[in-house]
């Protein structure tokens, strides 16, 4: 089988699982909602006179990307544990693939999976929070969201496999993921906030961005599959 | 001579830190602050705190070479210098935190600022924390030492971007404050440079001791287990 075939294979079992039970594109969808609705209270309103509800459409990229952030590490917690609990990730380990192509499937699949919610959950995200019409710059939303998700799964697939195989379990992930995420959260809510925003000041670093962007992706991807054969196990 | 090197390197690395002091009080001048005629006292700390930061910086950088030596050699000794050089790291980065938190509330009046190298050094304590609480909850050493030094590169390759990102991030804001002083004249170049020999010899004395405490523990384990089986 050639690697391309392999990598369809292993893509295509995550993905059939998920549209089984669909338990990590529901959690993921419902936690972002949440998100927004905790939002609106905890930010959107100014308390210094009285409650006055306050325009967000400033702050909407972060905002965003705190619930993909915090909503990531949900999904790739989820896209192990199965693995674990339920022998799979043994089975795939005697099974004669490479597992640098593991790596990739997995990548690919929690890069499309998050990419899924990533795309129910912007246009309600818009209509709750944004009061800009950024139709004529939505490429560069998109295009932010794709660079931004692939760096967040590049580096947090390898580090759910970490994760799952010490004593913390999803415990360690945050803590071993979210500081790793910290450029890709800077670059990625200047491109979202500026697209969103569409002032000229606010796009006029995006083309620095999404290169900082891009390089942290492909930085991040050779290393992780580089280093992949030695963590998902003897 | 041999066995004691890490003594000899802390003497000297204790001499130079006093020359250090010697000349940063009563060798080189006041700066003045450009643009006023208001001297710049704080500037002072830059004698330890830069040394400091860079030290931590290639302890740091010693973690990973250590990571990507064992996962090519499978050689214990390389695990424990990744585990003790991580350590020193995370010393020499408190340390510079302390004296950074301390200069920019001289200069600027304010305790902590999103400043690139503040925040940088901030993530790489916070990522410092991840690789310990890693290397806690494994238990066995093969993994651990695999985990570990994977964790080790990676994190080492994240904080160069994460300095630029933030420097980037800085630029395209107004920049309210420029940490960029007078160019250095030679007095305090050499208290500078004496500054930073006496903090990488204290740096690699340090980790040099605890890599052979670690290294006898790790084979006084071995023996009780050959004795106990």
């Amino acid at each position: 089988m050639t690697a391309s075939r392999q990598i369809g294979a292993l893509l295509k079992k995550d993905m059939i699982a998920e549209l089984r039970t669909k338990e990590m594109l529901t959690s993921m969808f419902l936690f972002a909602l949440l998100a927004m609705v905790i939002f609106n209270y905890a930010i959107g309103s100014s308390v210094k006179r009285g409650v006055v509800t306050l325009d967000l459409t400033s702050v909407a990229g972060g905002l965003a990307w705190i619930i993909f952030v915090f909503m990531s590490l949900l999904g790739l917690n989820r896209s192990f544990v199965h693995e674990k609990d339920e022998g799979c990730l043994d089975g795939l380990l005697l099974a004669p693939v490479d597992r640098s192509l593991i790596y990739i499937a997995k990548m690919v699949g929690n890069f499309l999976f998050l990419l899924i919610v990533e795309a129910i959950t912007m246009p309600v995200f818009t209509v709750f929070f944004v009061k800009e019409n950024y139709l004529p710059r939505v490429w560069l939303v998109v295009l932010s969201l794709v660079l931004g998700t692939l760096g967040v799964s590049a580096v947090g697939t390898l580090l759910a496999t970490i994760s799952i195989n010490t004593k913390a379990r999803d415990l360690m992930l945050p803590i071993l993921f979210l500081p790793l995420i910290v450029p890709v959260i800077i670059a990625a809510v200047q491109v979202t906030g500026g697209a969103i925003v569409g002032t000229k000041e606010a796009l006029s670093n995006a083309p620095q961005w999404i290169g900082m962007l891009v390089f942290y992706d492909i930085v991040f991807m050779l290393a992780a599959y580089g280093l992949y054969d030695y963590v998902i196990g003897e | 001579m041999k066995r004691n090197w890490p003594t000899y390197l802390a003497a000297i690395g204790g001499a130079l830190a006093l020359a250090t002091i010697y000349g940063t009080f009563w060798v080189t001048g006041v700066t003045v602050i450009p643009g006023t005629n208001m001297l710049n006292f704080a500037q002072k700390i830059f004698y330890f705190h830069v040394p400091v930061a860079i030290t931590s910086f290639i302890m740091f950088g010693i973690t990973a070479v250590a990571g990507m030596l064992f996962l090519a050699k499978k050689q214990k000794a390389y695990d424990i210098l990744g585990a003790v050089s991580a350590e020193t790291a995370v010393l020499f980065a408190v340390l510079t935190m302390i004296t950074g938190v301390l200069w920019t509330r001289a200069e600027w009046g304010v305790w902590w600022t999103w400043e690139p190298r503040l925040t940088t050094y901030f993530i790489l304590l916070l990522l410092m924390g991840g690789y310990f609480m890693l290397r806690a909850s494994v238990e066995d050493p093969n993994r651990r030492a695999a985990f570990a030094s994977v964790f080790g590169i990676v994190a080492f390759l994240d904080v160069p971007i994460s300095f630029f990102s933030i420097r980037l991030f800085q630029s395209a804001h107004p920049v309210v404050f420029s940490g960029a002083g007078a160019a250095m004249e030679t007095d305090m170049l050499a208290t500078f440079m004496t500054g930073m020999v006496a903090m990488v010899c204290f740096g690699i004395a340090m980790l040099a001791v605890r890599f052979r405490e670690e290294k006898a523990r790790d084979e006084l384990e071995h023996l009780k287990n050959l004795l106990g089986s």
